[in-house]
């Protein structure tokens, strides 16, 4: 896990680079600013569900792969 | 639309809103540095008009993906924040130029300098509130 928003754990960095994309790779994919990414994966942002759907859809995995509610 | 051309058009706003507000306050405060003839005053309206104007068509005309970009769910969020900050140093601004009033000796001269305070104030805010977020959009275009 990477660093983490208080209410929701996230893997997204970790998965992303899995994938082989850069930050600004998916948020061109995801339709979204490279900053949204870049606030998702450092914790400062928690996404909407249509774009989490969005992240998980190109990352092709499932949701609560990527986000994970604390305890 | 891109992002730096987003930067540019609200950084060139803010810094215009900035320096005409500083004009005003400065010269009720006596303080002349420039003199500048009145109608110089219709510029900060007209690029605001121009700018606003450009990035409301590139809103409803513009290329759909650029846009979903541009205006994400995330920057809607920073921009309320922004916002919501500039609104709350307004209100405490406006209310201490209130406050600071001398309305024992009330007359039209200060009540037409409060208005040109307010004004000045709130100008000022939302210049800084501008360039604010043109720095956003900048870092976004220089590192994206």
């Amino acid at each position: 896990m990477g660093k983490n928003h208080k209410n929701l754990l996230n893997n997204l960095e970790e998965l992303r680079r899995s994938a082989g994309l850069t930050q600004k790779d998916l948020s061109e994919r995801a339709g979204v600013s490279r900053k949204s990414i870049n606030a998702i994966e450092n914790g400062v942002y928690v996404p909407s569900t249509v774009l989490a759907l969005k992240i998980s859809k190109i990352l092709k995995c499932k949701v609560e792969d990527i986000f994970l509610l604390p305890n | 639309m891109t992002h730096m051309k987003r930067s540019l058009l609200v950084f060139t706003s803010g810094a215009t809103q900035i320096f005409f507000a500083l004009y005003v306050l400065l010269k009720i405060a006596n303080i002349n540095i420039i003199q500048l003839p009145s109608e110089a005053m219709f510029i900060p309206g007209i690029i605001i008009f121009l700018a606003s104007g450009y990035l409301t068509a590139s809103y409803y005309f513009g290329d759909k993906k650029n846009n979903s970009a541009l205006y994400d769910e995330y920057t809607a969020i920073r921009y309320y924040k922004l916002g919501a900050i500039g609104y709350a140093i307004n209100g405490i601004g406006i209310f201490l130029i209130f406050s600071t009033q001398d309305y024992a000796n009330w007359s039209l001269q200060t009540a037409n300098t409060m208005i040109y305070q307010i004004a000045s104030f709130a100008w000022l805010i939302f210049g800084v509130l501008l360039v604010c977020f043109s720095i956003g959009d900048f870092k976004e275009a220089r590192n994206g």
